[in-house]
């Protein structure tokens, strides 16, 4: 254990609940059988306990139950007891905190400090004593280095778990339920991880409940380990002595698919041989995009019926590698060239291969199965790929129609999905879904595989499934890459390792595409009050709209780009955020001045339309006033943090805080999705989706995209919604510890702004070039 | 128990909250995409600007997405609004009038399901209510807000016109197929529209 464990040991130690549940049983809405059945457990304030099943077990159900988190309406679906400190669980008097498995919805705000402060602000605690709770908190989860502005996005997954973490804590809770907290934190994020949740358990006193499939990080730790029946009760009371010496024990669980310490799944062993040269790397550099890091260099012989696994740090680029290596990224540097074999009639560059032509020779598997599903159901999901798959030359189909019926029935055989042919992919099962994402990959029939993470999340039952197709596929002269901290994944495989070394330090992602929480710096406007400003930008250019003339827009751009000093913007630094509305408001203008009202002299005829002295005019105003409208907006942007703007709204202008929470919560988001919408752009060219074909084919998979982003997205706002419950939101009353306030100075830019939305119209009416849009 | 239904129907828990407010950053997103991925388009209709009136309702399916996952009073204007209003952070030529638009735009598709006394969501209520957050948003680009002074009478009710129909479509049509096939994949289990795969088809049904 690190020295975590031992820090501020002087707190003040506080009472655990204690939980008891007497014949509890519960069943989900529209389910034909209950998730928890019958179950009698007692477990006495500030225990630790692990709690353990196959799924299926209800164990997920319980921990909601306990959160106070299942909604309970007319239906009979409860029966029994839940009690916590003798009160009924489901009246919440005392505060529960819950982390889930999906480090990015346990994160609520988009500043450190804030997302530590939500769940105490949501039960009404004082705004004092949150402010001296947060750096205690952060300190007892090991994330005391952070600044309290520090944006949480920037956190890796086993950072926003302990950050979560320190959320719970400063709410002070009685009980603490931990959802398969480390399921998706990298392996050297885990340990951190869980000396933080002991910590904070020893700090607090809470009574602790984890559920977790791998029993090895936690079970040593624990005072009780409870093994769930399916749909039942408790069918194991144990200490963490019993699981390591019963052996029936140990079996049992095992089958039932739990990672027991010191067991691990057995396949059968297979003399593997060696074929042609398929891929050869030689020097080979990958980065996601121009200006995105870049990895060192890697070389590599790829032949058939061997394995490869790549592995290295967090962050070395491991799956930008083998991004490119699939022919879904352009190598920036260095060769990365397909053997005659391989590229059979085609170049050999990977990533010039049409889609159709790189899913028969190359097949890549993404990490997150749901990226890659493209149909409504398995059967279509898996013939999906051979309808399409280009044979010699890239031109004809390298099956015939029936020749697909037949390949799908036998994969859904080899799979044994067979039963759930007609269902929806999105709807399986965890391990189901990684059998099927996988499947649609051999489907056409690659001569190179390639896996990112693919045990990542498996239980001992699906692991051993999924590890006996491959070994199968390499008998049959595949080549698999593996992305994998796996080891004995790799040694099934027999698989030769390459180790991707770390980037230079500080060469860190960038984030792609739009920033909305971007830091404001500290410019003169950055400290005035965000409704001021956002009152000033109204009242400055919303007068404009009642008028089309080139003054009134002059008076407000002149004024704004004067002012740019006080929010701290270079002429370039502007120039890089507004160049995309300075274009837009161009085309503004040469639309009016195509198709405007015609008046005076003729410059020019295009086809029907006419450019004219009126309609250039006409074209001139409407650009100057785009830019009038547009450019007051950035000095409000560059200094202004969307949640400060939230918080003024909530406090001062009486917005409901629910909405505007929420609002904030789903806009954290957008980072995420715009980097889900481009690993979807390569999951799908890697089923052979593209951005190719006719218009309508083009539009057809840009809708599909969107359908799928909008999946992904709706998933993640669910698992939120539970988050952001967890931690009280939802209740009429809240604290907040950045308190929004109005100072004169704050009063004399709202009025600056109302004299110059003044000032504008008045030097338009005095040109005489004033004129009512209305009329 | 009446009481208990009614209040279901039209008060907002927090995963209403929160999945209408990541539809409109979805929205954001797919804005995003779209224009940054055809810009062919945009550069066609610059030859015919009122032609590029048959894309708004691009930027209209919010309203109605929304108010068909949610289905719950307000949700078509705080979708379609919270867009706009990300649509604004990120920067737009429009200025805050976006956020004027966003919220005209929103109103036409709520005033169709408000007269439906959320209760229906089907087929022809989606395509009515696209048509009508098109019309609302082509009169207050072509009169409110006055983007087109210089065009025509004749030009701003085609422009209306136009839009109204781009809504029927974009914001209509797809929107209610799109919430099928998202109520197949089971991610809408939480919400209101969890059934809406298994809806009629038909224009008429319940």
């Amino acid at each position: 254990m690190s020295s975590l464990a031992n820090r501020g040991a002087d707190a003040q130690t506080r009472r655990g609940a204690e939980i008891s549940a007497r014949g509890f049983s519960w069943q989900h809405a529209e389910r034909t059988t209950p998730a928890v059945s019958g179950l009698d457990l007692n477990i006495q304030a500030g225990q630790k306990v692990l709690l353990v099943g196959p799924s299926g077990a209800g164990k997920s159900t319980l921990l909601h139950a306990l959160a106070g988190l299942l909604e309970v309406d007319e239906s009979q679906q409860m029966r029994g007891e839940l009690l916590i400190d003798g009160a009924d669980a489901f009246a919440r008097q005392r505060p529960v905190g819950l982390m889930q498995q999906d480090p990015e919805t346990q994160v609520v705000q988009s500043r450190v400090a804030d997302d530590v402060a939500f769940g105490a602000e949501n039960l009404a605690v004082d705004p004092e004593v949150i402010r001296e709770r947060i750096p205690e908190v952060l300190d007892a989860v090991g994330l005391g280095m952070l600044s309290f502005d520090h944006r949480t996005q920037e956190l890796s997954g086993g950072q926003k778990q302990r950050l979560a973490l320190a959320g719970i804590l400063a709410m002070q809770p009685g009980l603490m339920l931990l959802d398969e907290p480390t399921a998706n934190v990298d392996p050297e994020g885990i340990g951190p991880l869980r000396d933080a949740v002991l910590n904070a358990a020893q700090l607090s006193g809470a009574t602790v409940l984890v559920v977790e499939h791998r029993l090895e990080v936690w079970a040593q730790h624990m005072d009780r380990i409870i093994v769930l029946e399916p749909g039942g009760g408790v069918a194991h009371d144990l200490s963490p002595q019993q699981l390591m010496e019963d052996q029936q024990l140990r079996a049992e669980l095992a089958s039932a698919g739990l990672w027991v310490p010191g067991y691990l799944p057995q396949i059968q062993q297979v003399t593997l041989q060696p074929g042609g040269t398929l891929l050869e790397a030689k020097d080979l550099v990958c980065a996601r995009a121009e200006q995105a890091p870049r990895t060192r260099p890697v070389t590599l012989q790829v032949r058939a019926g061997t394995a490869t696994v790549i592995r290295g740090e967090n962050g070395a680029g491991k799956s930008t590698l083998a991004l490119t290596v699939g022919g879904l990224l352009a190598p920036v540097a260095g060769q990365l060239d397909a053997s005659e074999q391989l590229a059979n009639g085609l170049g050999s560059s990977p990533f010039s291969w049409k889609a159709g032509a790189l899913i028969g020779r190359i097949g890549s598997v993404f990490q997150e199965p749901e990226h890659q599903f493209v149909a409504q159901t398995v059967r279509e999901e898996l013939a999906f790929a051979p309808l399409r798959a280009k044979a010699i030359g890239g031109r004809e189909l390298k099956y015939e129609p029936e020749q697909v019926e037949q390949l799908v029935q036998s994969l859904l055989v080899r799979l044994g999905l067979e039963h759930l042919a007609d269902a929806n992919p999105f709807t399986l099962s965890g391990g189901e879904k990684r059998r099927l994402s996988v499947g649609t990959v051999l489907a056409a029939s690659p001569d190179v595989l390639i896996l990112d993470e693919p045990t990542f999340g498996q239980d001992a039952n699906t692991w051993r499934e999924l590890a006996q197709l491959l070994v199968a596929q390499l008998e049959q002269d595949t080549a698999i890459i593996a992305v994998t901290h796996d080891e004995h994944l790799a040694s099934v495989l027999q698989a030769e390792q390459i180790h991707l070394a770390a980037l230079p330090s500080g060469d860190v992602a960038k984030p792609k595409g739009p920033v909305l929480d971007a830091p404001v710096g500290d410019s003169w406007l950055a400290k005035i009050n965000p409704l001021a400003k956002l009152g000033a930008v109204a009242t400055a250019t919303l007068p404009l709209i009642s008028t089309l003339d080139a003054v009134s827009a002059l008076v407000i751009v002149v004024a704004s780009v004067v002012l740019f000093p006080l929010a701290g913007l270079s002429p370039l630094k502007f120039l890089k955020r507004a160049w995309p509305l300075l274009l837009a408001g161009l085309f503004a203008a040469w639309g009016i001045a195509l198709v405007g009202q015609d008046s005076g002299a003729v410059y020019a005829q295009l086809g029907l339309f006419s450019i004219t002295e009126g309609s250039l005019q006409g074209g001139i105003a409407t650009g100057l006033r785009a830019f009038a409208l547009a450019i007051p907006c950035i000095l409000l942007l560059a200094t202004t943090n969307p949640s400060d703007l939230g918080g003024a709204l909530s406090q001062q202008l009486k917005v409901p805080h629910r909405f505007v929470l929420g609002a904030l919560a789903g806009m954290r988001l957008l980072g995420l999705m715009i980097e889900e919408f481009t690993t979807l752009t390569l999951a799908r060219r890697a089923r052979g989706v593209g951005n190719f074909g006719t218009l309508a084919e083009r539009i057809g998979a840009k809708l599909g995209q969107s359908l799928a982003l909008l999946v992904q997205a709706i998933r993640r706002a669910g698992r939120l919604a539970t988050t952001m419950e967890a931690k009280g939101f939802g209740t009429a009353k809240r604290t907040w510890i950045r308190t929004a306030t109005f100072t004169r100075t704050d009063a004399a830019v709202l009025i600056a702004g109302i004299v110059l939305g003044a000032a504008a119209v008045g030097a338009a009416l005095w040109a005489g070039t004033y004129n009512l849009v209305w009329s | 128990m009446n009481q208990v239904a009614a209040k279901q129907r039209t008060s907002w828990r927090v995963v209403d909250i929160v999945v209408a407010s990541v539809i409109a950053v979805a929205s954001g997103v797919i804005f995003w995409a779209w224009s940054a991925g055809m810009p062919l388009f945009s550069l066609a209709f610059v030859a015919f600007p009122p032609a590029a009136a048959l894309l708004t309702g691009v930027w209209l399916f919010p309203a109605v997405l929304g108010a068909l996952i949610i289905r719950k009073p307000g949700a078509a204007v705080f979708c379609e609004l919270l867009a706009a209003i990300i649509e604004a952070l990120l920067g737009s030529h429009y200025g805050l009038s976006v956020i004027v638009s966003g919220l005209v735009q929103g109103l036409g598709a709520e005033l169709v399901f408000a007269i439906f006394r959320y209760r229906k969501w089907n087929l022809s209520v989606a395509l009515i209510a696209g048509f009508f957050t098109g019309i609302f948003a082509g009169i207050s680009e072509a009169y409110i807000l006055a983007y087109y002074v210089e065009y025509t009478s004749a030009l701003k009710i085609l422009h209306v016109l136009i839009t109204g129909v781009s809504g029927l479509i974009i914001a209509g049509l797809l929107s209610w197929l799109a919430t099928r096939g998202l109520a197949k994949t089971g991610a809408l289990s939480a919400l209101a529209s969890r059934r809406a795969h298994l809806e009629s088809g038909k224009l008429d049904a319940k």
